[in-house]
């Protein structure tokens, strides 16, 4: 194809990308260094660190950074301890039912975010189905009080990432070599024992790239939190909202917004380094 | 031996159970509570009826907020469809230097945060006072479905057999009779595919559309949102969402019937 007829149909899908997409990355960087006039909408073009200056010393932004990653950490363990056997089930066993158990993992990922939302208000609210149902069965006499508190947010987020937790480990889970887990079962292996020193260690690429998934999902996740932590439980993804939209200072909210960026490329970067150790290790641990 | 593996196999299928539980209840309950008879849910209810479907269709604000959505969904698929099948033929039809890192920065928006996104992006619109217009919201969400489109519609063109092409020029046809006798019946079920995801991302975009929205084009989902945070549960919006679900259901059935969704996407 001559070289202007591609440089032509690339155009329309590249402005998009850099007008719309990109350059408000750049944006945030150019404002996070300018600052707000007091009570007033106009902003100071002059260079300056004192939006990150707070970040770094207010104790309210740390904190929140470090619940934040925090809840994100957390999520990612869940995700992983129901996503690993749900992937392997439908890698390994699932025939006539695997089409079924991935649409149905696959189905909160096209229903919409607040949809689902809604629904966990419904499960978790204090007249809620399960408050209703633990009453009826006589298990408490109050409602238990899920909203407005971290275990609630965990929960809503847990109920939407686990599919970006078990996708990726179905495809890793259904490469792996069948004959090297009968070779160690035929030796006398435990499964706990099959578990950690064959399908984990090769399952790693996968368990690697769903938690990835998950953990930068989770913490840069805004209506979850705002929602079922109802005003009360505060993230980095609602403090970076409320300083944009409610305290309408935006060369702060760059900062806040260039400050998780920041932690996000440093966790991939540690990753990828992570990922280069993997593939330079022998191919099974011999230390067993 | 055998009795062992099933006791393994209980246990590991309850174990699932709850995976599916926690992914699924939620959209469950929606449909249940959408058949609720009392005007604030709670559980178990105090009687079923179909009284909030008849008031989702009565109330004009809702349809008005599906309207701004169907419409903004529409244009945004147009937009990001045409740019997405238009670069996607370039990046397979053609080696270039660099071409590995166009295609990195068209799949950009799938892997950057929208949060951050949103943010820098309600100050360009501020700037430029496209804040609030239906034209931000078409370009933002384009934008933001462009990598699907180039995704699905690149796996479209290499799979699509070169050699037809050249036999109907060599043949004597002209480029759009190539165009349209060839290509098109052969990428149609891409474009779909592409359509329809894209119009789904759109439709239920929330993160982006809640910073950039302002007054005058509120999308169902920003609606929603401001219903959650404020007021409470409208039992209206909970007929409204389960009857979305149900038509989100049913396209996803047909996607995967005719099209084979699950191995495109």
């Amino acid at each position: 194809m001559a070289r202007k007829s591609t440089v032509l149909l690339l155009t329309p899908g590249l402005l998009l990308t850099g007008a719309v997409f990109l350059s408000p990355f750049v944006f945030l960087g150019l404002t996070s260094f300018w600052t707000q006039r007091p009570n007033s909408l106009l902003i100071d073009p002059a260079f300056t660190l004192v939006n990150y200056v707070r970040i770094a010393t207010d104790s309210f932004f740390l904190g929140t950074l470090f619940r934040t990653i925090l809840l994100g950490i957390v999520t990612v363990a869940i995700c992983l301890l129901l996503g690993l056997p749900i992937a392997r089930w439908i890698a390994r066993r699932a025939v006539r039912t695997r089409g079924i158990l991935v649409v149905l993992m696959v189905t909160p990922m096209v229903s919409g975010a607040l949809v689902q939302t809604l629904g966990l208000v419904n499960l978790l609210s204090l007249l809620g189905v399960i408050n209703g149902l633990l009453k009826q069965l006589g298990l408490i006499d109050w409602s238990i009080r899920f909203l407005g508190n971290e275990g609630g947010v965990l929960i809503g987020l847990v109920q939407a990432f686990l599919p970006l937790m078990v996708l990726p480990l179905i495809t890793t889970l259904a490469k792996l070599p069948e004959d090297l887990e009968a070779a160690a079962r035929s030796l006398g292996a435990p499964a706990w024992r099959v578990w950690v020193t064959i399908i984990l260690p090769l399952a790693m690429p996968g368990i690697l790239a769903g938690s990835i998934l998950v953990f930068f999902a989770s913490v840069t996740s805004f209506v979850t939190p705002q929602i079922l932590g109802q005003g009360k439980v505060q993230t980095f993804g609602t403090v970076m909202y409320q300083q944009s939209a409610l305290v309408n200072d935006w060369p702060f909210a760059s900062a806040l917004a260039m400050a998780m960026m920041l932690v996000l490329g440093v966790l991939l970067l540690a990753v990828r380094a992570v990922r280069r150790g993997l593939e330079r290790r022998p191919v099974i641990g011999s230390a067993s | 031996m055998n009795l062992r593996r099933a006791g393994t196999d209980t246990i590991w299928i309850a174990w699932m159970a709850i995976g599916y539980i926690v992914v699924l209840l939620p959209i469950v309950v929606v449909v249940f509570a959408s058949f609720s008879d009392s005007n604030t849910f709670r559980f178990p209810p105090t009687g079923y009826s179909l009284k909030w479907y008849q008031a989702a269709f009565a109330s004009s604000e809702y349809r008005n907020a599906l309207g701004v959505s169907l419409l903004v969904g529409l244009l945004a698929t147009a937009v990001s469809l045409t740019a997405g099948t238009l670069a996607a033929y370039a990046l397979s039809r053609s080696e270039f230097r660099g071409k590995s890192s166009i295609e990195t920065l068209l799949l950009a928006p799938l892997a950057l945060p929208h949060i951050v996104w949103a943010i820098g992006l309600l100050q360009i619109y501020a700037w430029l006072g496209i804040g609030g217009t239906l034209l931000g919201l078409v370009l933002a969400h384009a934008a933001l479905t462009l990598p699907f489109a180039v995704r699905i519609m690149l796996s479209t063109f290499i799979q699509l057999d070169r050699t037809l092409q050249e036999a109907a020029s060599t043949l004597g046809a002209s480029p759009p009779r190539v165009i349209w006798h060839i290509v098109l019946p052969l990428i149609w079920p891409g474009v779909l595919t592409s359509a329809l995801l894209t119009f789904l991302t759109s439709f239920n975009e929330v993160t982006v559309s809640v910073l950039i929205a302002g007054s005058r084009y509120l999308t169902y989902p920003v609606r929603l949102y401001s219903e959650l945070r404020s007021q409470g549960i409208d039992p209206t919006t909970v007929a409204i969402s389960a009857m979305l679900l149900a038509l989100i259901v049913v396209f996803a059935l047909i996607g995967e019937r005719f099209l084979n969704w699950s191995r495109r996407v």
